[in-house]
């Protein structure tokens, strides 16, 4: 069954350890497949090691003086555990980081304009921005206005716009949720879909909102302690009764049942 | 006080300042591109004109050949100071960058030192030392080019910034982290502005070494070109000549009436106090961007 997932996998990510500072083990060993034209979540708490497994997916360790000290990823069957950044993106994966991080003294039109590759034609990049307005029509309207003004959902917005202007074949977003109401987390998510289905567009997505995550990926791996502790389907993951315990805030009714649950570990760590 | 003395104190001192944005260009270039003041633009400056005298004095090549050649040598040279030292800072606090830049300016200063000595030689651009006589007021000519050479980069750099590589470096000013991110190369990218910086050196070096000498005093400039950055706003080349030109009407003006009462040297007293409410009045200066805070 591995290989057979492999087989599809636009990403592959084998037995992955990163150190930080030559000291500091992030995450010890994770493996992750995305399918092509897939919707992937990886779930977990905070420091839990899920920022860390993109940035070593995109390449940007190195700015966190961090290196991968054993394992591979490929990506479209490419080895790209040692490749630049930059030259990751040239092939198709875009990292939308986590605190979405606009170009804040740049107007929306020229933070999806500075992410442009060089080689694109300015009749592409345009056609490319209207696509990205046609998908985010919230941006449209303000994209003449300073983007460190706009609202955080917007701010959101740009980031993803602005990593859809790279033509990336692999979007990896680091909590994009983080810190939206619940209305803006699910028209991000849903135009995220919308994406996904039309232009096949694969997605690796970091949640700590597990709920809306799953809501919206075809399956999710649980990371605890820089390590995969589960993996499953999306339905598998929602009817887990630890995952709902621990990472969709229980609440299935108030009987009794519950009370016990205050008592109960996370059992896989450890 | 009559008003023709004043307009001609006044006209002086904007051309002089004008001189000074020409100088202010190649900070707010490095800054603009990476956050970064850049100490060692009095160093490159006067490294410009070393290497414009080296070509043409001691190579025998006609000056119109020698200062583009220069130009082209000066952005080599901007590349190669990212490449050797300050690629492996990037990322790191800003600080460590700055005291990298502080040492290169000292470092660019032994090297001439070591190599030319410390003899001032003249630049010998061929403009008239005769002055232009505009009306009643007298006009230094070499000042009159410098100032249209400051404004020519001027609308250089504006347009350069509205283009995709422009606008990359304004992104790489914001946001190292999301710049690499998106694929933009940072480290290109803070190459380019150095070498740009280098090129308006090499500009700035050849009108100040025509004006007051090629010796390591040029390095100096670093002060005043330092005070138009902060007072234009550092990342603004608007702000630099607007800057530039208050900077250097100030000091003219102010001069003329606080030499008589202090016994002289009060220019470098106006540029000291300028720079300094600057910093404490307005941190961004005339048209410096500011960090913005969303409520």
């Amino acid at each position: 069954m591995q290989e057979k997932a492999q087989g599809q996998s636009i990403l592959s990510m084998n037995s992955i350890e990163v150190l930080y500072d030559n000291v500091m083990l992030a995450i010890k060993g994770v493996s992750v497949q995305v399918p092509k034209g897939g919707m992937v979540a990886l779930l977990g708490s905070n420091g839990a090691g899920k920022s860390t497994t993109l940035k070593a997916i995109s390449g940007l360790l190195k700015a966190e003086r961090g290196h991968i000290s054993r394992g591979e990823i490929k990506f479209d069957g490419t080895d790209i555990t040692e490749m630049l950044a930059q030259k990751r993106v040239e092939m198709g994966i875009c990292h939308v980081i986590e605190g979405r991080r606009v170009f804040e003294h740049l107007t929306p039109d020229e933070n999806l304009t500075a992410a442009a590759p060089m080689g694109m034609s300015r009749s592409e990049l345009s056609v490319q921005k209207d696509k990205i307005y046609d998908y985010f029509p919230r941006l449209a309207e303000r994209r003449n206005s300073q983007a460190g003004y706009l609202s955080g959902g917007e701010q959101q917005m740009l980031a993803i716009g602005r990593a859809l202007v790279t033509q990336p074949s692999l979007l990896m977003l680091d909590e994009p949720s983080l810190g939206l109401a619940p209305f803006l987390v699910a028209e991000i998510f849903g135009i995220l879909q919308k994406i996904n289905r039309e232009e096949g567009l694969s997605v690796l997505l970091v949640e700590q909102n597990a709920l809306a995550a799953l809501e919206i990926v075809s399956e999710g791996y649980l990371i605890e302690n820089g390590r995969v502790v589960m993996h499953g389907t999306a339905e598998a993951l929602k009817s887990n009764s630890d995952i709902q315990e621990f990472y969709l805030g229980g609440g299935e009714g108030t009987n009794f049942h519950n009370v016990k649950h205050y008592s109960r570990r996370k059992r896989w760590l450890s | 006080m009559d008003w023709v003395f004043l307009s001609e104190l006044a006209i002086n001192g904007a051309l002089t300042g004008l001189l000074y944005s020409l100088f202010a260009i190649g900070l707010v270039l490095v800054y603009k591109a990476s956050s970064v003041p850049n100490l060692a633009q009095g160093g490159l400056t006067m490294v410009g004109a070393y290497v414009v005298l080296a070509l043409a004095r001691d190579l025998g090549m006609p000056l119109w050949l020698a200062i583009p050649l220069a130009a082209v040598v000066m952005f080599g040279l901007g590349f190669g100071i990212e490449r050797v030292a300050l690629r492996r800072l990037a990322g790191r606090p800003v600080v460590m960058i700055l005291m990298l830049t502080l040492g290169l300016d000292i470092f660019l200063r032994g090297t001439t030192l070591a190599i030319s000595g410390g003899t001032s030689r003249s630049m010998e651009l061929g403009v008239s030392y005769e002055p232009l006589l505009l009306g009643d007021i007298f006009i230094s000519r070499i000042h009159l080019v410098g100032a249209g050479v400051a404004l020519a980069l001027f609308v250089a750099f504006i347009v350069f910034f509205r283009t995709r590589t422009g606008i990359k470096l304004r992104a790489i000013a914001d946001d190292y982290m999301a710049s690499w991110s998106v694929g933009i190369s940072v480290e290109r990218g803070v190459g380019l502005s150095w070498a740009l910086a280098s090129v308006v050196a090499v500009a700035a070096g050849v009108i100040w070494g025509e004006i007051q000498g090629v010796d390591q005093a040029l390095s100096l400039l670093l002060l005043k070109g330092l005070t138009v950055a902060v007072l234009g706003g550092l990342d603004s080349i608007l702000g630099a000549i607007v800057a530039g030109i208050i900077l250097g009407v100030i000091e003219n003006v102010g001069a003329e009436f606080l030499d008589p009462l202090v016994g002289g040297g009060s220019r470098e007293l106006i540029v000291a106090a300028v720079l300094i409410l600057t910093v404490m009045i307005r941190p961004h200066g005339l048209f410096g961007r500011h960090d913005i805070e969303r409520v």
